[in-house]
């Protein structure tokens, strides 16, 4: 089996990219990215070597896979390509035991993939250390779960605050931050209530501010609405759109129709397989 | 499981961290989260770093107060008391008496582990006058010196003299010879001699007590026990009783035995019913005061005992703390999912548990030592001791409990660092 991913370097033609990428960070004004922080640090995606690569692409898969190890081995993700632009609303639709979770940790970078590339902000996440990979992480993606996994015994702010600490930003910035994200998810009024006075799409929404406030290059939902009774989902579905009208890109993975019928495009997996909705592709508007 | 390869790092994307504050209130905040638990757990390490100060304090204590009154002198001492019949009340205790037989020096160091034994008593009331002059006492050109009042007389068997661990700073004690024909001799202290201004026993100086001539036989230069004969005048013991009759109530006879190491308990058991077996209760044996060289060897060996239980305790608050950090780790494993998710490294994840099962050993460690202090202080305080407190062992006590931490909280955070983020956040 091919494993990219574990080749040391230089190996690979992505790893061989990496020098030239770095050596054109700064002499290159003429590329002009969104006014995004994780994009400070962006390589030209011009001296990309791998095909298919868009100029500003947040997510790009070539040929990702993924194989539990067996016997018999299973294939929860099989070779899938895929590209999501900055700004773009995607939707990945799918039953349960169709791959959704796989896609989803390999995107979220909390698992590789045992074959093909993934490329994150135009960097290539095979060769990257752990530490590497657990920075971009935290610093490029934030993570909404469906089980919203607050801290039972702080308030909303401090919730927020939780995902500055492994930022290490500067303390005197932290609360005025997290109270802004927590006015862009609309909770301006339950900054200091603790998510056991709250309810279950208020929770999301503190979940969702979390996941905004080290201003990631994605905003990755599983399932954002599970847990939710129509109306709380109905309002945290509308906080996702308000926030992607705003240039967040999403990504919301979820087995309901209607969730992912609000989505700009959406593509289905099925048994590890990945089908572009065709119809949706008409009414996708990437920024 | 997937082990990481290592990698060199990436340039461009600045790694996550940890500043020390935000560990150190993160680990606070996760102590702080159940109160009720963390008392729990703090209780352990409490009770074993307490114990241990507590046992070390209270030894130590103890230790000073037996060894600054523990002497082999008083622990092979045994007085006889002539207490005389008890149950006739006023009018016996009026008479004079001496209840001791004759031979009573003899029948006591017959006894086995007596050493010595000799009978004394004070034979005046008021301070006789004695002088080295026949003659009342009349001030001369060399003024006081050969006269003095206040000396006082004791009538003391020959076995008392060497009972007491003589010294002699001239002459002879006087023996049983002198006794038994009630012969006119003294012993005198060193003091004495010096007051009477008798230098040399070579022209057998001679002393008046009140006009009764005495020649001095024997100068006592120190003494281990009853220091006051130093000051004093001793006689034959039937001497006086034939020149002055039995002691007077208020100055009633005592004898004295030197024992053996370890034999004064069974001494004092043994001595009245050898000296008078139809009339034991007309005397009273007293012991020294405990027998502190058994009691110091056997404290000794609780001591030990001891902290072997404060180290079990030590042991059992190390399981606590590691239980429940464990405990803490598998409840929160979505939460360590999270902290992943958010960019903490394993690293991060370790240094937050295992400063908090340190944190937690720290607060145990200080509230037992301030308990023991406590309780150290109290009890020195209700039997008038003197507490002491080794500030070697009394102030690193709580590291004593960071410790304990640290060793209770290496496998949780071990295990708190390997769990695979993926599958923390699917809960």
């Amino acid at each position: 089996m091919k494993i990219p991913g574990r080749r040391r370097r230089p190996a690979g033609p992505a790893a061989e990219a990496l020098p030239a990428q770095s050596a054109d960070v700064l002499p290159d004004p003429g590329v002009e990215v969104l006014p995004d922080p994780g994009a400070d640090a962006l390589p030209d995606p011009g001296a990309d070597a791998l095909p298919g690569a868009a100029v500003d692409a947040v997510i790009e898969l070539a040929a990702a896979a993924r194989t539990y190890p067996g016997p018999p081995p299973v294939h929860a993700l099989r070779p899938t390509d895929l590209t999501v632009r900055r700004g773009e609303y995607l939707a990945v639709a799918g039953p349960s035991g169709s791959g959704k979770s796989t896609l989803l940790n390999v995107i979220g970078l909390v698992d590789r993939p045992t074959g093909g590339h993934y490329r994150l902000d135009g960097i290539d996440t095979g060769p990257l250390a752990e530490a590497d990979r657990t920075a971009l992480r935290g610093r490029r993606i934030g993570l909404v779960f469906q089980a919203f996994h607050l801290l039972p015994y702080r308030t909303a702010t401090e919730n927020v605050m939780l995902a500055q600490v492994y930022l290490a930003t500067p303390r005197d910035r932290r609360r005025t931050e997290a109270v802004d994200a927590l006015l862009a998810v609309g909770l301006g009024h339950r900054l200091d209530a603790l998510p056991s006075a709250m309810s279950g799409g208020e929770r999301q929404r503190v979940a969702i501010a979390r996941a905004l406030v080290n201003r990631p290059s994605l905003l990755l939902c599983d399932e954002p609405t599970g847990n939710l009774d129509s109306a709380s989902a109905a309002r945290v579905m509308d906080t996702l759109d308000a926030l992607n009208a705003g240039g967040i890109t999403l990504v919301v993975i979820t087995h309901d129709p209607a969730v992912a019928a609000r989505a700009h495009r959406s593509i289905t997996l099925r048994d590890g397989q990945l089908s572009e909705d065709e119809t949706k592709l008409s009414t996708g508007r990437p920024r | 499981m997937r082990r990481p390869v290592r990698r060199p790092r990436h340039p461009d994307v600045p790694g996550t961290r940890m500043t020390a504050r935000d560990l150190v209130a993160e680990s606070v905040a996760g102590i702080l989260q159940r109160p009720a638990r963390t008392a729990l757990t703090v209780l352990g390490t409490l009770l074993g770093v307490g114990a241990f100060v507590a046992i070390l304090g209270l030894t130590a204590t103890a230790r000073g107060q037996i060894s600054s009154d523990f002497t082999v002198l008083a622990a092979t001492q045994v007085t006889v008391k002539d207490v005389g019949a008890p149950d006739q009340g006023g009018q016996a205790a009026a008479a004079a008496r001496y209840e001791f037989p004759d031979d009573a020096d003899q029948r006591v160091e017959r006894l086995n582990g007596a050493v010595h034994a000799g009978t004394y008593w004070q034979v005046f009331k008021t301070p006789p006058d004695v002088s080295t002059r026949s003659g009342p006492a009349i001030g001369t050109a060399s003024g006081d010196t050969q006269g003095a009042e206040g000396l006082t007389v004791y009538a003391a068997s020959p076995g008392l003299l060497r009972a007491v661990g003589p010294t002699l700073g001239g002459g002879a004690l006087y023996n049983t010879f002198h006794d038994s024909r009630r012969m006119h001799v003294a012993v005198i202290g060193s003091a004495v001699a010096r007051h009477l201004g008798i230098g040399s026993l070579a022209a057998r100086p001679a002393l008046f007590i009140n006009g009764t001539p005495y020649t001095v036989v024997g100068i006592l230069q120190d003494v281990e026990r009853l220091p006051n004969l130093l000051l004093s005048v001793m006689i034959p013991e039937r001497t006086a009783r034939a020149d002055y009759g039995d002691p007077a109530p208020d100055y009633a006879a005592a004898m004295l035995i030197q024992t053996r190491v370890g034999a004064a308990q069974l001494i004092a058991r043994q001595a009245p019913l050898a000296l008078r077996p139809d009339r034991p209760d007309h005397l009273q044996a007293v012991p020294p005061p405990s027998p502190h060289a058994l009691q110091d060897s056997v404290t000794g060996s609780l001591d030990s005992l001891f902290l072997l239980l404060a180290g079990i305790t030590l042991v059992i608050g190390t399981v606590g703390i590691a239980n429940t950090t464990l405990v803490s780790v598998l409840e929160r494993t979505g939460e360590i999912g999270l902290r992943r998710s958010l960019g903490a490294r394993p690293r991060h994840i370790a240094a937050q548990f295992l400063t908090e099962s340190a944190a937690l050993g720290t607060l145990g460690g200080l509230l037992g030592t301030a308990v023991s202090i406590v309780v150290t202080l109290s009890v020195a305080l209700a039997h008038h001791w003197t507490a002491i407190l080794d500030p070697w062992t009394t102030l690193p006590a709580p590291l004593i409990g960071t410790l304990t931490g640290l060793l209770a909280g290496a496998y949780p955070a071990l295990r708190a660092a390997r769990i695979e983020p993926a599958e923390a956040l699917r809960r």
